[in-house]
């Protein structure tokens, strides 16, 4: 019999419908730029009694320490983001090889599969943290907030991780990570609070 | 009111969820009498000055926390892992 397409599940892009590329709100130059971060792999790893294992085990297949304090350690293909204690998110930005990655990493901790499961942004410019001071209460000034800085909080109810990364040409640049589910949520309330600063996004064809 | 999360830094309290008095134990489910049980589910004092509860951090690292904090000022003496502190600490 022939293999027939029967199934109505269709891949997805994590913001289709909600996020479009072009400009929200003031049409001056933008003071905040969202790009869409697709086709990134995520996971959970959570050490049980002890991390030190696991900690050997990321130095070794990724360079990469774990974070004990809230902090992202980020190398240009990997990165591991303190997500409360003895647990990290792993996050990779190509998806290619990631499945054996985690199947190592499983080993030394209980390891949850999240790429379909979150939805990512990268937010820069000079008004970025004006923006991220209307939904969080974690203080993003350079002072306080230094890139490498990470947190777990809500915005408008709706829980977030978020880090800091090398600044960008344009300013201060974020990551942020939220449930894949309050994307729209999501959308929405950063729509509606950077369109006063002007919002240029760009969807990310990876 | 603001709590130092051991984990977080300072936090707004509605990052927060409520659980109360830290210092009651469940008796072991087999052995307990029923008033024991009654007493542990449903009774609780509700003292003027310093207390020891837990509260959830919910919205951030996750984690129960053991806050000592004084009922009438709302003032925080201290914060640790729920799973670090210890027992009676408040009294």
């Amino acid at each position: 019999m022939d293999k027939q397409e029967t199934s109505i599940w269709r891949p997805r892009r994590p913001w289709a419908g909600f996020a479009e590329a072009g400009q929200i709100g003031e049409s001056r130059e933008p003071g905040i730029t969202a790009v869409t971060l697709e086709g990134l792999g995520f996971a959970t790893l959570i050490a049980g009694t002890s991390s030190e294992k696991l900690e050997r085990a990321t130095k070794r297949l990724l360079g990469l320490d774990l974070p004990r304090e809230p902090c992202a350690a980020l190398s240009d293909t990997h990165g591991l983001v303190w997500s409360g204690p003895d647990q990290w998110l792993l996050l990779a930005r190509k998806r290619t090889g990631f499945s054996d990655l985690l199947v190592s990493l499983s080993v030394d901790a209980a390891v949850s599969e999240q790429s379909h499961g979150r939805s990512a942004l990268r937010l820069s410019g000079k008004r970025v943290r004006d923006v991220l001071a209307k939904g969080s209460m974690v203080d993003v000034h350079q002072a306080a907030f230094p890139v490498g800085t990470a947190a777990l909080t809500s915005f408008a109810h709706i829980g977030v991780q978020f880090w800091r990364t090398q600044d960008g040409p344009d300013g201060a640049a974020f990551e942020i990570l939220i449930a894949r589910s309050m994307a729209g949520s999501f959308w929405s309330w950063l729509a509606a609070s950077a369109a006063e600063f002007g919002f240029c996004v760009t969807i990310d064809q990876a | 009111m603001r709590i130092a999360c051991p984990h977080c830094g300072l936090r707004d309290l509605q990052e927060f969820t409520y659980l109360g008095d830290a210092s009651p134990s469940r008796p072991d489910g087999l052995a307990a009498t029923e008033s024991a049980m009654f007493d542990y589910v449903y009774l609780r004092e509700n003292p003027r000055g310093l207390l020891e509860e837990l509260w959830f951090h919910n919205a951030g690292c996750r984690a129960w926390l053991a806050v000592c904090r004084d009922t009438l000022t709302h003032t925080i003496q201290s914060v640790v892992p729920a799973n670090k502190r210890k027992k009676g600490a408040a009294a």
